[in-house]
Order: structure tokens, then sequence, then C-alpha cells
């Protein structure tokens, strides 16, 4: 036992080491979002010195443009409300998928042809939808809400009816023998057990939200909500870019999400912390 | 115990009717209208006609089509062999009994969260500026000009960034792949000795197999739809040779105006990717079922 | 945590932002005894003008309320609310094929009662003319702002050595080996950025072809082999003059070295001009017309439509939205556009012409002007990135292989065109 905690050095260097691929970007990316436009140069050294002045000006200037409470407000609930109601229906649809499948042709049928739904390109729906959507009264955030729990379900789907093929159906038996219904059974005991999933889920959820500029662009754009992405379209031109306030725009908006991000990884390792997973 | 069986039937079919019914709606329904168009001229807007089966006859006779095909299959077989080796290293050494583990973590997700315009500056200033400089040093040939600017090199750039970005994605889902492996049984195969490398496709590997079909199956599409990278580093450069699928059917049917003859192409990509993916499904469920 | 603990967590934090957000949406109501009338316009780079121009108009009208929006992704968001059928009643768009192809599904209203056409200069009249697919009956578009396209120099460096503008193709190669002698790099390229290729090849070609070709070729009366041919040799030519491998290089990264001294000119259009002084704000930047031909008398200025203005033909408020045109084209509002955006006024007149355009003065003045080529181009033949491919092509027959390819993929991309194009034509002869 003692000799299994012990830390993995080398492992440990290897991967400190390793950062330096994410590291090195992202310090051009800093430093850019703190220059001023007339610091902009071709040569290497040039490009990779410090600013002239450590000054937050850029940042403030980038969060005027954007209307950064604002638009962050948007980007917040969209994210977040596709995220909860994503885990809530996909993981409950990938349960009942995924256990249907093992018994029934249908179900087999269904989760193909749910999951096949993750290759339709988008520009193909995009105009119909477009069209859709206004006509439904839904060319606004909510429409983008249920635009993205469509364009997720399939991943989420697969990505829950594979976590599903580990947790032994022996649990959910002994329940129905109990006399608990379906329904509750799932939420009592599967919905709990798949915390890793959730965790994962709403990772992958929320970065396909968060950064995505075409779906808010078609269907709610002239609403007067603007998206994080939607109001960074404002610092690129064709003839011209201001790379300095975008990039300082780009880290605010960067810093949510990687939040967030630290927050679900700390839930997919309590999954198993909490003993819910039992082989 | 009968009627109980029902009972589960029916709750199942309440619940996976109205998320069909959603599915249908903005999925498929879009798609069948979209399937509708391309058999005609639209420009995206105004009036169109019917032209039959012209725009489908058209796609097998489109130099620039059959030439996005080859690069986007060449991309997605490189770029998901790479992605799943790397991050299924990552995953592991994420695991591990190592120090930093949440900041790590935290730090090599990063890639996947920066937007298009930071992406496109920064590599293709460390491809136009920083290589090359390299190259001359070290006196390696092909870094010695931008490798986005070689015809032939390109697609390794936009390789490059693809998988950095991508890397984070597929090791979040092999590390909650490795979750669902009991603790027991997962340290036991972190045993050091010789018998490692033998414990983990023996133990670890099967366990983690389903995910594996999952990152597959994902990274293989997502590599198939590449669009961001190519949009922010090359627009299809040059001399057309990094032009995706996906890239030629949004400029030439959005931004162009042939939506009409690019519904048609998405139409075709769509099968096609339908096709490789349950093809993959079906080996991978195999291989699973003899694990 | 419990499980239930963190959605109900979740939902709470959902509940708050929306509140907030929704507190924040309510939208001011208009009065309902006003004509609204909506703009929306292509030029995210000009919000701020147009911000002063709306202010402006709707200080000085009681009935009438204006309201502009830039967006970014003005194109794709004007394509997506047509096809929602929520149309605004004037669009500000540029002279290309996006006016054409609007225009070519009947989306514009005839304006030509509007008396404020006559003081349009005639060359711009003549290019909106020229973009008709069709011949069409009346007048579609209000012509605004133009750009010019040609070649900018740091006028410093060419005061310090004294070198003369040139007027013809040889000189302008006298003046690039002069100045490579001097140990200076003449010209620079951001071909990465393919768009980019277009801007010498439209400077080029407006002096050595004729401005309505495309027409000409789906008329087939002529083709782009003989057309172009002249074009393909010039530009190819300038690439020894450039920096090595410029397909390297981005539209930015050539701004930036061109402001800061690496080369001494820069083939691109007047539109570079603040991308290059927000690097250097003090650089003396100064223009000429690109020398295309032997001869002075040949050559062309490159100017397009920056932005017109056209009417929805769904409006419901022609007169509103005319008064609103007549009071964009006085000339105190046009000089406030100018002002912000520098370009050239499309109306007769007075207006002040931005320093960096001195050169191209003359030019202006006398209406020596031909549009953009590529403004007639359908954009998903991409013929910038068929330029690329050309120059990076370094075989004998490249030109020949380019120029064979423009033709057989023009029929390609235009065969709609071409056949509405021909079906008119004999509808012409039938009706004579």
């Amino acid at each position: 036992m003692q000799r299994k905690k012990k830390t993995n050095w080398i492992l440990t260097i290897v991967l400190v080491l390793g950062t330096a691929t994410v590291f090195f970007p992202l310090y051009m990316a800093v430093i850019i979002a703190f220059k001023q436009p007339s610091e902009m140069t071709n040569d290497v050294a040039g490009a990779l010195s410090f600013p002239a002045r450590w000054s937050l000006d850029n940042f403030r200037q980038a969060m005027e443009v954007t209307d950064f409470w604002h638009s962050l407000g948007n980007s917040l609930l969209i994210t977040l409300a596709t995220i909860v109601l994503a885990i809530l229906i996909h993981s409950i649809a990938g349960y009942v998928i995924g256990r249907g499948m093992a018994k029934k042709k249908s179900f087999r049928f269904i989760y193909l042809y749910i999951v096949s739904g993750m290759f339709v390109p988008f520009s193909i729906l995009m105009m119909p939808l477009v069209k859709q959507t206004a006509q439904m009264g839904l060319g606004n955030r909510l429409g983008v809400i249920i635009l993205y729990l469509v364009f997720y379900m399939p991943m989420n789907v697969l990505l829950y009816t594979g976590y599903l093929k580990n947790i032994p159906v022996a649990l959910e038996e002994a329940a129905d023998i109990d006399g608990a219904s379906a329904w509750k059974t799932y939420w009592k005991i599967i919905f709990p057990m798949m915390m890793p999933m959730h965790a994962t889920v709403a990772i992958l959820t929320a970065l396909g939200t968060w950064n995505d500029v075409m779906t808010p662009l078609v269907i709610m754009s002239g609403t007067g909500h603007n998206t994080l992405p939607l109001a960074q379209l404002n610092f690129q031109t064709q003839f011209g870019t201001n790379y300095n306030l975008a990039f300082a725009s780009y880290i605010l908006a960067l810093i949510p999400i990687l939040v967030f991000y630290v927050i679900c990884q700390k839930q997919i390792l309590n999954g198993v912390a909490n003993g819910a997973v039992k082989g | 115990m009968k009627k109980k069986m029902n009972n589960r039937e029916r709750t199942f079919l309440a619940i996976v009717i109205p998320v069909v019914v959603l599915f249908f709606m903005f999925n498929t329904l879009p798609m069948l209208k979209g399937i509708v168009y391309s058999f005609t001229n639209y420009k995206g807007y105004g009036s169109y006609e019917y032209v039959g089966l012209r725009n489908y006859i058209d796609l097998f006779t489109d130099a620039r089509v059959g030439k996005s095909y080859l690069f986007t299959f060449k991309y997605a077989i490189a770029g998901t062999i790479l992605v799943n080796v790397l991050s299924l290293l990552m995953a592991l050494g994420l695991n591990s009994k190592i120090r930093f583990k949440s900041a790590l973590r935290g730090i090599y997700f990063v890639p996947n969260i920066l937007g298009g315009l930071v992406i496109g500056y920064i590599f293709s200033f460390i491809f136009t500026y920083i290589l090359p400089v390299v190259g001359d040093v070290f006196g390696i040939g092909f870094l010695q000009n931008s490798i986005l600017a070689s015809e032939k090199y390109a697609w390794i750039g936009v390789l490059i960034v693809g998988v950095w970005q991508a890397v984070a994605m597929n090791t979040i889902i092999y590390i909650s792949g490795l979750q669902t492996v009991p603790s027991d049984v997962y340290e036991a195969s972190m045993l050091d000795g010789a018998g490692k490398w033998k414990e983990f496709w023996k133990v670890t590997f099967p366990l983690v197999m389903p995910f594996v079909t999952i990152n597959l199956i994902l990274s293989t599409k997502n590599f198939l739809m590449v669009f961001d990278q190519i949009l922010s580093l090359t627009k299809g450069g040059p001399a057309q040779s990094t032009e995706s699928i996906s890239y030629l059917i949004y400029k030439n049917g959005m931004d162009g105006g042939q939506f009409g003859f690019q519904s048609a192409n998405a139409v075709l990509f769509f099968v096609v990717i339908v096709a490789i993916s349950i093809f993959q499904m079906t080996v991978m469920g195999k291989k699973e079922e003899q694990l | 945590m419990s499980k239930k603990g963190i959605v109900r967590n979740i939902s709470l934090m959902l509940a708050a932002v929306l509140g907030t957000v929704n507190l924040g949406g309510c939208g001011e109501e208009a009065s309902s005894d006003r004509a609204e009338v909506e703009m929306v316009c292509y030029k995210p780079e000009a919000v701020k003008a147009f911000e002063k121009i709306e202010a402006r108009f709707n200080e000085t009208h009681d009935d009438i309320h204006l309201t502009i929006s830039s967006p970014n992704e003005a194109m794709t968001i004007l394509k997506t609310r047509f096809i929602r059928e929520d149309y605004p009643d004037i669009i500000g768009i540029g002279g290309d094929s996006n006016y054409s192809n609007f225009l070519d599904a009947d989306l514009f209203l005839d304006i030509s009662e509007l008396e404020e056409l006559e003081q349009v200069k005639k060359s711009y009249l003549q290019m909106d003319k020229e973009l008709e697919f069709v011949p069409q009956e009346g007048a579609y578009a209000l012509p605004y702002a133009a750009n010019a396209a040609g070649v900018l120099y740091n006028k410093e460096m060419f005061q310090k050595y004294g070198w003369e503008i040139p007027e013809t193709w040889e000189e302008f190669m006298t003046l690039c080996n002069e100045i490579q002698s001097c140990g200076i790099q003449p010209l620079y390229f951001g071909f990465k950025d393919t768009w980019t290729c277009l801007a010498p090849w439209n400077a080029l070609a407006v002096g050595l072809a004729d401005s309505d070709i495309c027409s000409q070729v789906n008329r087939e009366e002529t083709t782009f082999k003989e057309a172009y041919r002249e074009t393909a040799e010039k530009i190819k030519a300038l690439l020894p003059y450039a920096e090595e491998n410029p397909y390297a290089y981005s539209y930015n990264d050539a701004c930036t070295a061109f402001a800061r001294g690496e080369s001494a000119m820069y083939p691109i259009g007047s539109y570079a001009i603040p991308q290059i002084k927000s690097v250097n704000p003090d650089m003396k930047i100064d223009s000429f017309v690109f020398p295309a031909n032997d001869s002075e008398k040949e050559n062309v200025l490159n100017s397009g439509i920056d932005l017109q203005f056209c009417v929805m033909k769904n409006t419901e408020q022609k007169e509103a939205v005319y008064e609103v045109l007549r009071f964009l084209y006085e000339d105190e509002v046009i000089q406030i556009y100018l002002e912000d955006q520098g370009g050239i006024a499309c109306k007769e007149g007075d207006f002040s012409i931005p320093s960096e355009l001195t050169g191209m003065r003359e030019y202006i003045r006398n209406d020596r002007m031909a549009d953009f080529q590529d403004h007639h181009y359908p954009s998903e033949m991409s013929v910038d990135a068929m330029i690329q491919t050309y120059l990076l092509d370094e075989s004998d027959n490249s030109a020949d292989k380019f120029l064979k390819r423009f033709d057989t993929e023009w029929k390609r991309y235009n065969r709609d065109l071409i056949r509405k194009v021909q079906e008119y034509e004999k509808g012409m002869e039938d009706a004579q």
C-alpha cells in the first residue's frame, strides 16, 4: 500500500515539461493582450518581448467594446441552461436507449439514428433552421438553447450509453424486484452513479457552447442580445484586426470556462471517491 | 414479473418518444429540407429552380471537391491515430500518482478553449517566424520556410494545431473512463515492475474499451469535420491544398452562391461519414465483446 | 456536496442568471406616430460615423426615427434575415457580386425617381450598371463612398532616395530595380490571405482589360485567355521584387512590414491605411495608380463602390426612406462619413480626398476610374485562390494552364447566369 502511494516523479517531470507546449502560446497571447498596436512587430525578439507597460487598459477597453457584463450574462445563461438540461435529458435518454438496446432492435435503431445525427454538417441545417426557428418564434436565446440540446444529443447519448456499459444491470434488477419504478430507479440509483460522466458531459457541452459563434449569429442576431463570441467579432474585419483588444477579450472569456472546468474535474474524481462505481 | 417489465417498457417509451420527436424536429426535419435544396440551384436567397441530379453528377466531376475529400481523409486518419495515442497516454499520466495533478489537468485543458483568432495568429506566427529560425539553426530543411506556405507540408501544420487542441477533450473522456475501472484493479495494473505494461493491456485496457470506441468515433468525426483550424490557419491555401470538405461546404454554400450544390456535397459527406462510423462501431463492438 | 445538492445549486444559479439578464433585457418602446426606418450596413468599422449620422438625423426629424446598425458578419446576418423574411428598409452594401445577386433575386426597389442620383459621378453609376447580370430598367443603388487601389508607398523613403513616381510599366520595372539596388525591398505581399492576391490583379487588370470583360465572356464574344494574358504575365513579373515566399505572410504581416519600413511600396487598396497606421501612426503614406500600360494615357485608377444604399422592395414607407437617403446625401453628412472612414465621395463636388491618396487625385477628379474586376467574379469560384495557385506554379506554361482553367471554371460557375444572359439576348433579338 505504501509503495503505491509514492509519487511518480519521473512522470511528474515529463508532464510538467510538456506544459511548455501550452505555456508558450499562452505566453504570447498574454503579452499581446497587454501590448499596444504600435508595439506589434514581425521580428521574433520583438514579438516575444514584454510589453512596454503592463497596463489593464486593453482589458478595460475590451470590456467596454464587448459590453462585457451583458454579453457574459447571455453566454452564462445559454451555457448553463444547456448544461443542466443536457445532463438531465441526455443522461436519461442515454440510459433508456442503452438499456433498451440490449433487448430490443428498435432501441438499437434509435441509438444509431440519434448518434448518426452527429455527422450532419451544420451548413446544411443552417438555412432551414433559421427559417424554422423564426416561424416558431424561437429566433432568440431559448431557440439557441434548444438547438444546442439537439446538437449535443448525439455525442452525449454516445457518452452515456458507453459509460453505462460499465455499470452492472444487477443493481437495477435488484431495485426492480424491490418494487421501485423504472423512473425512480434511474434517479435514485443510476443518475448518481454516472457522476463522472455528468461532469464530462458538462465540460464538453460547455466547451462547445461557450465558444460557438455560428449558432447565435444566425439564430439570434438582431435581438439585441450578444453572447461573448458574438461581441468579440467586433475586433475583426477583413481589412483590420485589433489583435491587442481581441486577445485581451479572449483571455477574459477564457477565465470562467477554466474555472468551470476545474470544478468539474473535481467531480470526475469525486465520483470514484464516493465509491459509486464498484466492479 | 411480466407486468413489471411492461411498466418499465412503458416508462422507457414515455421517455424516448419525446426525445426522438425533439431530435427529429431540429435535426432530421431541417436536414430533409436541405436534401430538397440539393436538387436545386438555390443560392440561399431569392428564387431557384430544380435541376434534377445535376449537383450530384457535378460532385463526381469537380476536381476541387475530389481534392477536398483526399485532404480531409488524409488529415482525419493521421489526426485520429495521433490524438488517441497521445490522449490515452495523457490520461494515464494525469491519472497516476503525480504531483500538481489538478494544476496539470487544468493547464493541458487550455488549448481547447482558445478561440480561433488567437490560435490563428499565434500559430501562424510560430510557423512563419519562429520555426524557420529553428530550422536554420538546426539545419532542418523543411522548417526553413513557413510550412503553412508549402503546398506539401501545410496540412501538417494544420494537423499539429488540430491535435494540440483535440487532445484535451479526448483526455477528459479517457480520464472519466479510467474512473470506471475499479480502483483496486487499476492500482494493481500500476504496480511497478516488468508486468506493468502487460497488466495494462490485460486489465485496464479492456475496461476502458468502451471509451476507446467513443473516442475513436468522436475524434474521427471531429477530424473529418475539420473547419475551425482551416479557417484560422490557412483558409484552404496555399494553392487550395488544405480545403477540407466542411470548409468548402461552408465557404461556397454560405459565402458563395452555391448553396444547392454544396447541400448535395453535404448529403454525400453525411452518408460517407455515417458509413465510416457504423463500420467503426461494429468493429469496435465486436472487439469489446471479445475482451 | 450531495448529487441533489449540485443539481439544486446549478438550478439556483441558472434562475439567478435568468433573472438578471431578463431585467436588463427590456428595450425602449418606440412611439407609434413616427415612421421607423431601419438601415443595416456591412461596414462595422464605420460604426462610429453611423452613430453620429443617426443622432443627427433623429435630432432634425420629428416624424421619422432612423436606426442604423452596422454589425459584424453583416452579410451572414442579412442573408439569414432574408431567409426569415425580416427585411430592413435600407441596406448599405458594397458594389460587388452580392449586389448583383441580391438585385438578380429581385430584392431591391427601383429608386430612379430620387433626384440625388443625378449628383452621382458617372463612372460609379456606370459601375452599378455593369454589375447587373441582365440589364435592368431603372436604378437600384445610391453609390455613397468609394475606395481606390493601386500602390501605396513610403513617402519619406521616396524623398530620401529621390525616386520618381512611375507612369508606365517600364518605368515601374526600372523603379523596382533601382530600389532593389539600394538594398531595399521594393514590394511586400501578404499572399497567405488569398484575397490579397486580388489587389495587384485588379489594379493591373483595370488598365489592361475592358471593364465589362466578364459580360463579354458571358456573351461569348471573347475569352479570358485573350483578355487576361497580359495581366497574368505582369502580376508574375512582380514576384522577384517582393519578399521571398510571400505565401507565408498574411495581410496583417504585410501591413506591419510596410509600416515598419521593410518595403518601399505595397500594392493594396486604400482600405489598408488604417491598419498600417495603427502600427505606425506617424508614417507618411502616399499612393499612385498602378502603371499597367506602356503609355500613361491608358492607365486607369482602380476604384470601386465601397458603400452604397439600396432600398428593399418590401419597405412600407417609401417616402420616409427617400427622406433618409436625401439626408444621407447632404454634403455635410457625407463629410462626416469621409472624415471617419477616409475614402472618396461618390457624389460630384469638392470633397476632401485623404492625403494618402494625393497621387490618385487627378484620376479621381477626371473620373478616370474602373471597378475592381473581382466584383464580377462569383465568390465560390475563388479566383483569389486560383491566382495564388498560379503564382506558386513555377512551370513554364503556368500562364496557359491558369488562363485555361479560368475559362473552364468560369463556365462551370456561371452556367446558370450565362444561360440567363443568352436567353435575354435571344429575347431582345426576337423582340426586334
